[in-house]
This record gives C-alpha cells, sequence and structure tokens, in this order.
C-alpha cells in the first residue's frame, strides 16, 4: 500500500511510503548538499522511533525543517495504519 | 552653426561589410552593454560573426550577460573565448563558466570599476559594440527615444569615448538633431544598421514590484525604522534602493516618512523605477540621476523630467571621476545571497557555488554610501543567509554597515557611531552571530561544500584589489 | 488584552514557522476552513510536531479548531489539549458546542459568533466557563442572513454593538471580524476604526499585512495614555471614590479603565 504526505510547496516536502522487504529512503532535495544526511537522520529516527524497519520512503523536498519532515512522514504513516496516535 | 562643422558617420548596412573595414581576427576585446537586457539581439547578431569565423582568442568585456545572450555559450564551448571582464552573469554561460572555468579567466568587476578600467586603459577594448535605439548621421545618441527604446545607456558611455574603434549598432537612424545626446558622436566610428536591436518584452520585463509578502513587508519595515531612529530621513538627503521586491517596499516605506514629516530628498541614483519617478514627480525628491532604467515608466520620464538625467557609469560610480554621483549618497539598500560573521557579501554566487549574478553597483555604492543597509530574509529555503564565511566576497565587510532580516538587525561592529545611535532603539538589535544562532534553531547547521579545488576567476573590487576567487563548482 | 488575532493555515509550513515574526499579539493556528478535509490529519500531526519544539512567551497562541457539528473536532481536541497553546477558538459556536469542548480541556475558548442564533445566545456563550473572548463571524453570519457585506458595514452594526456590549458586560475581550480585502490599507483602518468606536477591543486578520494597522487602531493613543495617567495619578492622591478632573466626574469605572490602558501600553512599549 501507498500512502504519501505533504506538498511540493516552499518549505515543505512530499513524503512517499509504500511496501518493502527492507528499509530504504531516497532522498530528492533543493538542499540535498547542505542537509541530505540530516534529512536522512530525520526520516530514519521517526522511523525507529515507530519501531518500521521495512519500507520504501521517498522524499521530495522543498527546503522542509525537521518537524516538517517528522510530520509528514508520521502522517503518511499513520494513513497507512501503520502507527495510529 | 557649430554642428554644421561635424562630421557625418559611415553608416555601414550589416556585419560582413564592417569586417571588411576593420580585420576581425585583429581585434578580439570586444565590448557590450547589457541596456537591453534579455532582449539585446546585438550581441547574438555579432558574436555569431565571430563563431562563423572562427576567430580565437576573443576577450570579452560586456557589463553583463543574460540568459539569451546564447552566442556567447557557443564560443567558450568552441574554445574561441580565452576571458570573460563582466560585472553581472546569470542563466546558461553562468552556468556553464560555474562547471567549466574558461580557457582563461572571469574576472567580475564593478559598474564603477569596470568603467574606471576602461578610462585608464586596464581594460583595452578593440571594438565596441554598441546598441543604440535612437542615432542621427553625426553618431549621436540617447538610449530613451526609438522603437526598442531602454534608457539610459549608462553603461556604455566609456566605451563610447575609450575604446579603440567605436560601432554604435541601430535601427533606428534619424536625420534630427539631438539635444544633449548621451553618446557625443563625434567619438563614433561607424554606424551599422540593423532590422531590429532588439525585443520591446525582453528589454522593458517590467516585473519589479513592491513585495507583499509578509516576510519582505516585515524586512522593509524595519528597515525604514531603523533609518528614521539613525535620523538619515531628513531634509536633503539622498538614497539608493535597487528594483528588488524588498527594496522598493523600504522605497515605499520610506516615502510614507517623508510625506509625514514634510521630508525632501536632493536625489535618487542607481537603477530608477516607475516607484522612483513618482516621488520625482510629487516633488518628494529634486533629481534622479539614472544609469539604468528598469521599466516603461523610467524610460518615458527620461524624455518628459529634465531632472531626471541619464548619466555615465563613469559619473555614477567611477571613484577616480571626479563628478562621481554616489560619493555623496547617505543611503543605499542593498541584498545579499550570502553574508558572513565579516559582513563580507556574497551577490556573485549562490550557496552551490554557481555564478548567479555579480556586484554592479554592489560594492561601488556600499563603498561610498554614509549607511549601506542589507537587506534579505534570514532563512530563504532552509539556507541560513548568514554564514560564518561567505563562498564569494562580492562586497568587503568593511563598507557594509547594517543586516536587516526580519528576525532582527545586525549593526557591524565597525560603526561604533551608529551602535550608540541605536543604543535607546526599541528595534531589535543583536549581533550577526547571535542572528546566526537564531537561524540555526530553525535549520540546524547546513553542511560546508564549497569546493576549493580550482580557481576559474576572480573578483575585482573599484579599487582593483583581488578581493576574492572563484572556485569551479 | 491582545490588540490583534491572525489567523494562518494549520498545514503550511512556511507559515507556521514564521508566526512570530508578523507581530500579532495573538496567532490563530486554523485547523478549519484553511485546510482540506483530506489534510485535517497532516495538520493536527505538524502542529504537534512544531509546538513540542518550539514555544513562544510572547504570543498568544490558539487553535481554530473543526466546529462541534463537524467530523474532526474530537480528533483536534485530543490531538491538542496537551500542547502548550493559550485556548480554542470555536467556530460555529453554541452554548452546547461550548459545553461539550469544557468537558474535553480545561483550555480558554473564544467562540466565534456566526449565526442570528448565536448572536441570540451571545450571553449565554459569554457567560460559560473558560471562555474569555466573543468573535464576530461576519462572513458566515451575513450569509446566514442571506445579506452581502458592504465595505461601510451596516449590515452588520448590530451584531457588531451587540457583541462589544456583551463582552464588556461580562468583562472579556471582543474580537472583531476581519477585513477581507487585503490590498485596501485605507478600507482596513476605516473599518478597524468603526469597530473600536463601537467597543471592540481588538480585531482578527486574514493576511500578516494586515496585522500593523490593526495594532496601531487599537493601541492607546498618546493623548489617551497621559489622560489615564492623570486620573491614576489623581486617584492615587484622593481619598475619595470620586473626584473632578478637568470639570469631569471620575468615578471608580473610569480609574480602572484608565489602569487597564495604562497597562495595555506598558505590554506593547509604548
Amino acid at each position: 500500500m501507498k500512502t504519501s504526505a505533504g506538498s511540493l510547496e516552499s518549505s515543505d516536502c512530499l513524503i512517499t511510503i509504500s511496501d518493502s522487504d527492507k528499509l530504504e529512503i531516497i532522498i530528492e532535495s533543493v538542499v540535498f548538499a547542505q542537509f541530505g544526511d540530516q534529512i536522512k537522520e530525520v526520516i530514519t529516527n521517526t522511523l525507529k522511533e515507530h519501531k518500521i524497519t521495512n519500507i520504501l520512503v521517498k522524499c521530495a523536498d522543498k527546503g522542509a525543517l525537521d518537524y516538517t519532515i517528522k510530520s509528514r512522514l508520521e502522517t503518511a504513516l499513520k494513513r497507512r495504519g501503520d502507527i495510529n496516535e | 552653426m557649430e554642428h554644421e562643422k561635424r562630421q557625418i558617420v559611415k553608416v555601414i548596412n550589416d556585419i560582413d561589410e564592417l569586417f571588411t573595414l576593420v580585420d576581425i581576427s585583429l581585434n578580439r576585446n570586444i565590448s557590450f552593454h547589457h541596456h537591453l537586457r534579455n532582449g539585446d539581439y546585438v550581441i547574438n547578431y555579432v558574436l555569431n560573426k565571430y563563431l562563423k569565423e572562427k576567430v580565437q582568442g576573443i576577450n570579452l568585456f560586456p557589463s553583463a550577460i543574460f540568459p539569451s545572450y546564447t552566442s556567447i555559450l557557443e564560443l567558450i564551448k568552441n574554445k574561441q573565448i580565452n576571458n570573460i571582464t563582466t560585472n553581472y552573469l546569470n542563466g546558461p554561460v553562468a552556468e556553464y563558466i560555474s562547471n567549466n572555468g574558461l580557457e582563461g579567466k572571469l574576472t567580475m568587476q564593478t559598474h564603477g570599476g569596470r568603467a574606471r578600467s576602461i578610462i585608464e586603459g586596464k581594460n583595452k577594448i578593440d571594438i565596441a559594440f554598441i546598441a543604440a535605439p535612437y542615432v542621427n548621421s553625426y553618431g549621436d545618441s540617447v538610449g530613451y527615444l526609438g522603437k526598442n527604446k531602454c534608457g539610459s545607456l549608462g553603461y556604455s558611455i566609456p566605451d563610447s569615448v575609450h575604446a579603440k574603434i567605436k560601432v554604435l549598432v541601430t535601427d533606428n537612424l534619424v536625420d534630427l538633431d539631438i539635444e544633449s545626446p548621451e553618446i557625443d558622436g563625434s567619438n563614433i566610428d561607424y554606424i551599422l544598421l540593423v532590422d531590429e536591436i532588439g525585443d520591446r518584452q525582453g528589454i522593458v520585463s517590467g516585473t519589479t514590484e513592491v513585495t507583499k509578502n509578509p516576510i519582505g513587508v516585515k524586512i522593509a519595515k524595519n528597515t525604514s525604522l531603523l533609518l528614521h531612529e539613525l535620523g538619515a530621513i531628513k531634509h536633503g538627503f539622498s538614497f539608493q534602493s535597487g528594483a528588488g521586491g524588498v527594496s522598493l517596499r523600504v522605497t515605499k516605506d520610506v516615502r510614507d516618512i517623508m510625506i509625514k514629516e514634510n521630508i525632501k530628498a536632493s536625489f535618487f541614483s542607481g537603477g530608477i523605477t516607475k516607484y522612483h519617478v513618482d516621488m520625482l514627480e510629487e516633488g518628494l525628491v529634486e533629481k534622479l540621476y539614472d544609469v539604468q532604467c528598469f521599466d516603461l515608466e523610467a524610460i518615458e520620464s527620461l524624455s518628459r523630467n529634465k531632472m531626471h538625467i541619464p548619466i555615465s557609469a563613469s559619473r555614477y560610480a567611477n571613484p577616480t571621476d571626479e563628478s562621481q554621483i554616489i560619493k555623496d549618497l547617505d543611503i543605499v539598500i542593498l541584498g545579499a545571497t550570502e553574508i558572513d560573521y565579516n559582513f563580507n557579501v556574497n551577490v556573485t554566487t549562490d550557496s552551490h557555488q554557481t555564478l548567479i549574478g555579480g556586484s554592479g553597483g554592489h560594492s561601488d555604492t556600499a563603498s561610498e554610501s554614509k549607511i549601506c543597509v542589507i537587506v534579505s530574509p534570514l532563512i530563504k529555503g532552509r539556507i541560513p543567509v548568514i554564514k560564518e564565511r561567505v563562498t564569494t566576497i562580492t562586497t568587503l565587510g568593511k563598507n557594509i554597515d547594517c543586516l536587516v532580516t526580519e528576525r532582527g538587525i545586525a549593526i557591524n561592529p565597525l560603526r561604533k557611531d551608529l551602535i550608540k545611535k541605536l543604543k535607546n532603539s526599541k528595534l531589535k538589535i543583536v549581533t550577526i552571530e547571535e542572528l546566526s544562532r537564531i537561524a540555526y534553531k530553525f535549520t540546524n547547521i547546513p553542511q560546508d561544500i564549497v569546493k576549493h579545488d580550482k580557481i576559474i576567476g576572480e573578483v575585482e573590487d573599484r579599487t582593483f584589489e583581488i578581493i576574492d576567487n572563484i572556485y569551479q563548482k | 488584552m491582545s490588540r490583534s488575532y491572525l489567523f494562518i493555515p494549520g498545514n503550511t509550513p512556511s507559515m507556521i514557522q514564521n508566526l512570530d515574526v508578523f507581530e500579532s499579539d495573538a496567532v490563530i493556528i486554523d485547523f478549519e476552513d484553511s485546510v482540506t478535509s483530506y489534510d485535517k490529519d497532516s495538520a493536527r500531526i505538524l502542529i504537534k510536531n512544531f509546538l513540542k519544539k518550539y514555544s513562544y512567551k510572547d504570543i498568544d497562541l490558539y487553535i481554530r479548531i473543526n466546529s462541534y457539528d463537524s467530523l474532526y473536532f474530537l480528533e483536534d481536541v485530543k490531538a491538542t489539549k496537551d500542547l502548550d497553546i493559550n485556548g480554542y477558538v470555536l467556530p460555529k459556536a453554541s452554548v452546547k458546542a461550548i459545553e461539550e469542548l469544557n468537558k474535553l480541556s480545561s483550555k480558554a475558548i473564544i467562540p466565534i459568533i456566526e449565526s442570528p442564533m448565536a448572536l441570540l445566545e451571545a450571553k449565554e456563550i459569554a457567560d460559560q466557563e473558560n471562555v474569555t473572548a466573543l468573535l464576530l463571524g461576519a462572513e458566515d453570519y451575513t450569509k446566514e442572513l442571506g445579506i452581502n457585506r458592504t465595505l461601510l458595514g451596516t449590515e452588520i452594526l448590530y451584531a457588531r454593538s451587540f457583541i462589544a456590549i456583551v463582552a464588556r458586560a461580562y468583562n472579556i475581550d471582543s474580537i472583531d471580524t476581519p477585513y477581507t480585502n487585503k490590498e485596501d490599507e485605507v478600507g482596513l483602518k476605516e473599518d478597524s476604526l468603526n469597530a473600536k468606536n463601537l467597543g471592540f477591543t481588538s480585531k482578527s486578520s486574514i493576511h500578516p499585512n494586515q496585522v500593523d494597522i490593526i495594532n496601531q487602531v487599537f493601541s492607546p493613543s498618546k493623548e489617551e495614555i497621559t489622560e489615564a495617567k492623570r486620573i491614576v495619578k489623581k486617584a492615587l492622591d484622593n481619598t475619595k471614590g470620586a473626584f473632578s478632573l478637568d470639570g469631569k466626574m471620575i468615578d471608580l469605572p473610569i480609574i480602572e479603565k484608565a489602569k487597564n490602558l495604562l497597562d495595555k501600553a506598558k505590554k506593547y512599549n509604548m
């Protein structure tokens, strides 16, 4: 099942997640050179926090801050039923 | 009648004919101006001939390079260009040079520095090709008339006097006297006739508007409050703001203060827009010194308002020109791509080391003005505007006085006088390091990605001092 | 005591992370009209994570949740009741809706009076627990009456007057409806002055560029501050309940009003 959350507006990101038999994170960002590692860390930590291991996360980033990346990922996870808070 | 003794300039009907009179391979240092901006046809028209003739070792001196100047890209790719000396560049040529460099090097000058270099013979120009919207048989010319009018011809004036061969390129040759011409025909060697010197749409883009973006509005408000607290908006003051949306909003806010407090300014200088013209016509400012028109209203004002005066780049900003206008400039409002802890400002490259602009008059006006204010959002798409060290220095920090952002104002510690005046200010005034920390609370610290492997060019200040290198991406 | 209340869309990060730069005394993060049904969950999660990370001591923060009769009311409250906010702005307010909200949270409530029925109920609404202000929502109110809004605002004169009176009577704040033409600064100023003159203590806005003018209008003027200072000073020197100043009778309510005005002036750095 594939779900997404967020947008491609400035300061936002569009996160799409789908099934996978391993952990895969694909990041496309206007600030990849400066913040690519950090975006990956936020995604990894958020997944860990919710104990999710095998998933494909695609993040199309337009300069979102950490709280936004985390929120969009959590929304996508919630829409899949992976978390319910 | 004096003009009856004047020489009629030789008219040439196409570029091939010109090069039967002039040896193309011996005249490889060539200059252009950018007053027709992205609508210019002259640069490509001339350079296509250099492409066709496979002329090698060209040194190019355009006052700026815009995206439509595609022939330059072809010449670079063919390795026909050696050096480029310019004040501003963006688009495909800028991107290509950022990634690949040139055979020789890229020299980034200022508007005042370019004028000075040409006048003092440091930039040796063989042929100046000068797009001219309105020309008479004597070679006199103005830019604010004709079907492809562009306003002031300021940047081309030094070229029109000091190049070895001066060619006016026009689509509008008239048989009339021109009162106070910008270009003096007695210097001109040839008039080259073409069908069109440019495309009207591209010449007057007309896109400079006062910002409505709330962050920009806040920055502008902080700026006008700052200037007011400093007592800088006072009778007879002089002011320059670029055509950026935030700068124009500052102009509007300053205007409101002037009306409220019944203050008149002495002059505005630099690039002129309809907003500046309105203030001239409302009697809020005495004179406009115009080196470049940004919109049609400004162009038309030149032919209507006696006190709207076109000036050459040398008179505008050449530090060795005795009549230099900006020597008397009180306030200038400028932008920044990056600014660092030493207040050095970059408007030449972005944070990915791609060339996206250049000084233009940035360093000139910052150096001469009594108060130089940088206006910028603190954060642009997650990139903080403040860095420990800018990617490229366009303007030295010692010439920058204030940074105004939406989250606070920083004053250069060198300006103890300003800091003292603001001691009891209600504005949020902090150190630039503190402003940087505020930005990091949102963005975190970006990775430093600047490469210093290969030098492709340098930034030359108006003093002729090399103030930074430009590195390949 | 806020002068200005700025609505910002609850699912737009570029606005949310700048909510403190617009100089609004209070900010209302909107979950209702500016967030699509599809993104209600997005907004809740975004604001929760945002407010866990950033806090604002100089700004009053409210969330406009969805109305009690919507599908989202309960979840909106559940997702936000532990956040560091001053309270809720409740659209389509009724006594019943406020009672339900009070069962779920003990935060402050600003009901939006946006129907003829709510206007008739305004006194009861103002009297509910945790209600700290009344906000007039003139767009929906006039829609329900089937009338058009005008620049002059005569069609909402009664509603405005009534809300201002009720709020004053119950000693809570009154917040005027937003001025919807965001380009017209002259109109905004006039509209704000009209509201102030009817007794409103503040005005809401839908665009950050409106905040400046609203703050100006709802700030005490220099003359008002000087006058209030004189009243308070003379009251201190005077042991009797009432006294006369410049030939006018000054009694307790006027002294209280002067004190409030000085508090407001002090808070806003004037």
